[in-house]
């Protein structure tokens, strides 16, 4: 089962991606794409001429797209919560790595602010980790997933949580590391073709990436982390079509004064 | 015994026969020695004896107070010499706290070692990792503007060196101890005025002022032991409990500090990094600011549960976070990794404070993992400044163009101090995972593991900050020129490199209950994946999107700078913890 | 290969460019990539990224500032690809035709596959105009497309294509006369 939901983790992202893009669109009050957009973008993109600045560039580039799956794997085969944030940090400073391997203004800003991005929301996933370490005792996933829920224990800790979604899915207000407007995608601005493909579905599977955290906030049982799950998605795409776009700074005070002293709070009391 | 003493004679051996013999053969006695004293440590390592105690004969006794009174002495001329008032007093502070120490001191005989898991391993740390850095030496001092024995000279330093610090770990006598420790102050005082000009003088006199306050705490405790429990001896002296014991060990615990650079005297390290790049490894990195953590981890057992274990665990954590900030408004790369040395000892010690046998283990795993990374990483700087002639991270920008050796061993260094699979992140994880464990029943410790996350998140910017500069590159259409590197260079560095992952694969098998397969995924992929490499020829290669501009690239680089008036608290704040080290001593 | 030529029409990716227009048919165009004309539903994105894109909207005469920052964008866009030159002075120069520092259009300088006339053209003539070039780009294949002026070649360095000085630049002292 978890080897067949690995398997297939990009098309489950891809769905997760398209549906989003349709309810994104819906509550524009327009019909929007249809809910296999994603694939048809996918499709037609293995068909481009494709062209590169350099290899070392795309090497990077396709290495952050398969470290991160392995990442949403080892979500699926229940491994180590801490072991699985910091192999996610790993494909991250690749995709760092690739940004600024180009002599390119806007990947270079992009991955200056995916990096300020990661100063920001790596401390609350860490503490939500430690959080349910502490109720179910160990990090192991498949453990944290036979406990009953621990919604009512760690409150503050599932809004911190919350607080950091929109950054690592690229929504407003904290999308200042994508910022098509600004600086055209970030990281991604140099891929074409074949290669913007890994890079497209890297984006489908941290949804999955960051929504398993909403689903471990469900316990053993998954009717509660789906539902969990549901409710956070059409939050953050309402969130995500309500505000403007804030600056790196201002996030990260907001992360930090915010996010991590209410985790802090919550632990504490937690502990105490 | 004989293996000891071997270990202690040979480098010393050595360094004689370097001084008076030809430079030709430099290169095979010199490798020969390492070899030697490498598998002996090995060998201790290997087939471990258990802890044993060796007493020398009274004679010795009288020798080292003849060393140590000349020692003083001669830090007292260098404050005359230089007009440095505060080398001079702190001198002579430390000669009349010697003497009270002589006066008060029975029959016990000051010279005696004993040989434990930690001296073990920490020899093992200096024999392998020094030995390969003393390699390295050779071919660094190679086209250095000196006379052939200065550089001999040279060489010898670090091998008497090598030797101070196999006995320094083995010592078990307290004014022994105080002796090698004022012979490593030395040692980084000659070598950091070892290019004796104008700047490396004043840098190397306030290494020497602030490591003498390390000296006076020493002989402090050293004096309250002898007066309150009437030994001389770290394992009688811990086998005693209540009174001031505790306050001996917080002196003793603030000497660490000092040694560890911890802030306020984070000062020292970095004006350290004056020195000739071999130095900055060996000394003030790899070897010997790792006494820090290992007094702390000496006294370990006693300082487990107490108040001033407490207070010394959350002054290390602070300095981590601290000095990963203060790194990131530095410019030049040895700074850069003199700062985030001095932050990892910070943790170290945070870890080792605790007391727990889980973090006493983890210290130990990550001052081994630390030790062989930031070896590669100042290696690695040292080919920069010395074939490239780059010092500062601006200069570095496009390295990997004409240096793509270089720039893969500096980025690999990096790697291995923040990423899974390899063992210094191996060791946060389970860092993480014990103090997790402990906060149910000493919550105090959330101060830790936020300080463990925010410092590492901190770092892992800071380093990857620098990996900016390195990595841009236009195109890959011309073939670029393949960097030649020295044999005594290159061959280092893979040393290193391969010891890395080896130790990662022993730590993963040995002392983690995560399956292989952790490890081995990313493994593979990142073995797999850059294959590729050679199937990317027949795509086009094309420019960079500048909105259609033809405006010339430049990558800026993004600095942290603190406000002077928040430098100003945060010595105030660790100036009053490092004093409350001392308080926390005598209350609990 | 046949199988993916078919999800070229399906989603298309535009890049539009202002090649010195006076901005109405940009709103127009901008009108129809927002709600009420919703061309995402046929799966556009308007990624402003030459290298992602499909369709190169222009709109503009071509002024002699923004002639390389055309030829350049052009050459950056990855094959298969189509040109949509809207608004009259994007096709024929329009009223600023004949003007001594206005290109008369951009086929001056690259191929045009689909002209969408008007001053400014209508959200629904754009539409029309993008439907078009769907047809146009399912036909099309990779083959390197040439621009006619400021081509500066197509390079072989070993084995790699380099495409880096497709986009020839116009030197600041020589007079604007050059051609390719």
């Amino acid at each position: 089962m978890s080897a067949l939901m690995t398997l297939l983790a990009p098309i489950l992202g891809g769905f997760v991606y398209g549906f989003e893009r349709v309810l994104r669109a819906r509550m524009q009050r327009r019909q929007g794409p249809p809910m296999l957009q994603p694939f048809y973008d996918m499709f037609k993109l293995m068909e481009k001429r494709t062209i590169i600045i350099h290899a070392l560039h795309v090497v990077l580039g396709v290495l952050h797209f398969f470290l991160l799956w392995v990442t949403v794997g080892a979500i699926f085969f229940g491994w180590n919560l801490l072991y699985v944030i910091f192999l996610h940090l790993f494909s991250l400073i690749v995709l760092v790595m690739a940004g600024y391997s180009v002599r390119s203004v806007y990947s270079h800003l992009g991955a200056n602010r995916e990096l300020l991005a990661m100063v920001a929301y790596e401390p609350v996933l860490l503490l939500v980790a430690v959080g349910f370490f502490l109720q179910s005792g160990s990090f192991e996933i498949t453990a944290i997933l036979q406990d009953s829920s621990h919604l009512m224990q760690m409150p503050l800790l599932f809004i911190a949580l919350l607080m950091i979604i929109p950054i690592k899915v690229k929504k407003s207000p904290f999308d200042v590391v994508e910022a098509h407007q600004e600086i055209v995608g970030g990281v991604e601005v140099e891929y074409s073709g074949i290669f913007y493909e890994f890079l497209y579905m890297a984006r489908f599977l941290e949804y999955l990436f960051i929504y398993s955290f909403v689903f471990l906030f469900g316990g053993d049982s998954s009717i509660l982390g789906g539902f969990l799950v549901l409710i956070v998605f059409f939050l953050i795409n309402l969130v995500d079509n309500a505000t403007a776009r804030v600056r790196t700074a201002d996030m990260m005070k907001i992360v930090y004064f915010g996010a991590i002293s209410i985790s802090v709070i919550n632990l504490v009391w937690m502990v105490i | 015994m004989e293996l000891i003493a071997l270990l202690i004679l040979l480098p010393l051996i050595a360094a004689l026969f370097i001084l008076f013999s030809h430079s030709n053969i430099l290169q095979y006695l010199v490798t020969s020695t390492v070899f030697l004293v490498s598998s002996l440590s090995i060998h201790l390592f290997a087939f471990p004896i258990p802890s044993i105690t060796f007493v020398f004969s009274s004679s010795l006794e009288t020798i080292l107070v003849i060393f140590d009174v000349l020692l003083l002495l001669f830090f007292m001329y260098q404050g005359h010499l230089f007009r440095h008032r505060l080398v001079f007093g702190l001198a002579l502070l430390q000669l009349l706290l010697y003497l009270l120490v002589e006066a008060n001191l029975g029959s016990g005989d000051g010279f005696s070692l004993l040989m434990d898991r930690l001296s073990v391993m920490m020899s093992l740390i200096i024999n392998v990792v020094g030995g390969i850095i003393v390699i390295y030496a050779i071919a660094y001092m190679k086209d250095e503007m000196i006379s052939p024995f200065k550089k001999r000279l040279f060489i010898a330093y670090l091998l008497i060196f090598l030797s101070v610090m196999n006995m320094i770990v083995m010592a078990n006598s307290l004014l022994l101890f105080f002796f090698l420790f004022e012979m490593t102050t030395l040692a980084s005082y000659l070598l950091i005025a070892f290019r004796n000009d104008e700047l490396s003088r004043t840098n190397a006199l306030r290494a020497l002022w602030m490591n003498q306050i390390g000296g006076v705490v020493i002989l402090m405790g050293t004096l309250l032991a002898v007066t309150q429990f009437d030994t001389v001896y770290f394992d009688v002296l811990m086998s005693h409990s209540g009174g001031y014991l505790l306050f001996a060990i917080a002196l003793f615990s603030m000497a660490a500090l000092v040694k560890g650079a911890a802030m306020p005297f984070d000062g020292w390290l970095l004006g350290a990094m004056v020195a000739p790049t071999p130095v900055s490894a060996m000394l003030h990195s790899a070897t010997m600011v790792k006494i820090a953590p290992f007094m702390i981890l000496k006294f370990a057992p006693v300082l487990a549960g107490t108040l001033l274990g407490g207070v010394i665990s959350i002054s290390g954590i602070l300095v981590f976070v601290a000095a990963a900030y203060t790194a990131l408004s530095k410019e030049v790369f040895k700074e850069i990794l003199g700062y985030s040395t001095i932050a990892l000892l910070g943790l170290i010690m945070s870890l080792a404070a605790i007391g727990t046998e889980d973090s006493i283990q983890l210290a130990m795993v990550l001052i081994v993992f630390h030790a062989l990374s930031k070896a590669l990483l100042f290696l690695a700087a040292g080919v920069l400044e010395k074939v490239h002639h780059v010092k500062s991270i601006e200069a570095m920008k496009g390295l990997v163009q004409y240096a793509p050796k270089s720039v893969f061993f500096i980025i690999f260094g990096f790697m291995t101090l923040t990423l899974p699979p390899f063992g210094l992140f191996m060791g946060k994880l389970f860092a993480l995972q014990a103090v997790s464990e402990n906060l149910m029943h000493s919550p105090w410790q959330i101060i830790v593991l936020l300080g463990i996350i925010i410092g590492g998140v901190l770092l892992t910017l800071l380093y990857f900050k620098v990996v900016s500069a390195l990595l841009s590159k236009e195109s890959d259409l011309q073939v670029a020129q393949s960097e030649t590197l020295l044999l005594g260079f290159s061959i280092p560095l893979l040393l290193l490199s391969v010891l890395i992952i080896l130790a990662s694969l022993w730590l993963f098998k040995t002392h983690s209950a995560l399956p292989m397969s952790y490890l081995l995924v990313p493994l593979l992929l990142l073995l797999v994946i850059p294959l590729s490499y050679r199937m990317l020829e027949g795509f086009d290669r094309t420019t960079e999107y500048h909105c259609g501009e033809k405006e010339t690239f430049d990558s800026a680089l993004f600095y942290f700078d603190m406000s002077a008036s928040l430098v100003r608290a945060m010595y105030w704040v660790f100036g009053l913890l490092f004093v409350g080290i001392a308080l926390a001593g005598v209350l609990s | 290969m046949s199988f993916f030529k078919r999800f070229r029409k399906k989603s298309p990716w535009i890049l539009h460019y202002n090649a010195g227009s006076c901005n109405g048919c940009d709103i127009e165009i901008l009108a129809t990539l927002a709600p009420k004309y919703d061309l995402e539903r046929f799966g556009v994105i308007n990624t402003g990224n030459p290298k992602q894109s499909d369709i190169f909207l222009v709109t503009g005469p071509v002024t002699y500032r923004s002639r390389e920052r055309l030829v350049k964008l052009y050459t950056q866009m990855p094959e298969p690809k189509v040109v949509i030159a809207v608004g009259s002075c994007t096709t024929t120069g329009g009223v600023f035709r004949g003007m001594y520092n206005v290109e008369d259009g951009i086929d001056q300088y690259i191929p045009v596959d689909v002209y969408v006339p008007g001053c400014a053209s209508s959200p629904q003539l754009i539409i029309d105009g993008v439907v078009k070039a769907l047809e146009i780009l399912e036909n099309k294949n990779q083959e390197i497309e040439k621009p006619f002026k400021l081509f500066g070649g197509i390079r072989q360095v070993g084995t790699k294509t380099s495409r880096r000085d497709m986009a020839k630049k116009v030197e600041p002292n020589r007079s604007d006369d050059d051609q390719s």
